[in-house]
């Protein structure tokens, strides 16, 4: 029984994070884009948690742990970059 | 057995309650018109969604090294989720994303002036 409810919801995570693409590409402004990209980091966390609870493994939930540490610096770093392209762009 | 199957079935509860959120926080980020209000749709699907997909996960964990494991991410994720939708919420609003209003084009495209 815990295996089916393992897969399905890994399955339903995959379908959230294609919804999430599509939304990543559909976004008319760069905000809608990070929206869309804090709501991949957060998915794809839970993907790498069900995985990692599933096979039993406790180095896969490391993985998931250094992966959402990761994540948040680069969206942090994402964020940045974007802000300061912007001021850029409205000096010139 | 019967402790087993308790938490399978509480798990499978909180896995419903996973999907709920997933699909509402999904809808609503089609849905609403601009990015402010596509943020609160967003924290209800990347981070409610994700918080009870992990609880859920922590009542199936075989053992304990997995278990402890799982409550540090819940908790780091706590922390890291709602600053990344506070930085987006900065972002866009220094960007001078304009705010949708009722009386306002159903799709927005121009960019307001000083925010």
């Amino acid at each position: 029984m815990s295996g089916m409810l393992f897969t399905s919801m890994q399955w339903f995570m995959v379908f959230c994070a294609v919804v999430c693409t599509v939304r990543l590409v559909l976004g008319p402004t760069a905000a809608d884009r990070l929206v869309a990209l804090n709501v991949m980091s957060g998915i794809v966390l839970a993907f790498l948690v069900l995985r990692g609870v599933q096979q039993g493994r406790h180095i896969y939930l490391d993985v998931a742990l250094v992966y959402d540490i990761f994540g948040f610096l680069g969206f942090l770093a994402i964020a940045r970059f974007l802000k300061d392209r912007l001021e850029h762009e409205e000096e010139s | 057995m019967t402790a087993m199957m308790i938490r399978e079935v509480l798990a499978a509860c909180i896995f419903a309650a996973a999907v709920l959120f997933g699909t509402a926080g999904v809808i609503g980020l089609f849905r609403f018109p601009d990015p402010y209000s596509r943020l609160q749709a967003s924290a209800l699907c990347g981070t409610t969604a994700v918080l009870t997909t992990c609880v859920g996960a922590l009542l199936l964990a075989p053992s304990w090294a997995v278990a402890s494991r799982v409550i540090v991410i819940i908790i780091f994720f706590l922390f890291s989720a709602p600053t990344g939708s506070h930085i987006v919420a900065r972002f866009a609003w220094n960007a001078g994303t304009p705010v949708w209003r009722p009386d306002r084009l159903r799709t927005l495209k121009g960019r307001r002036k000083a925010p």
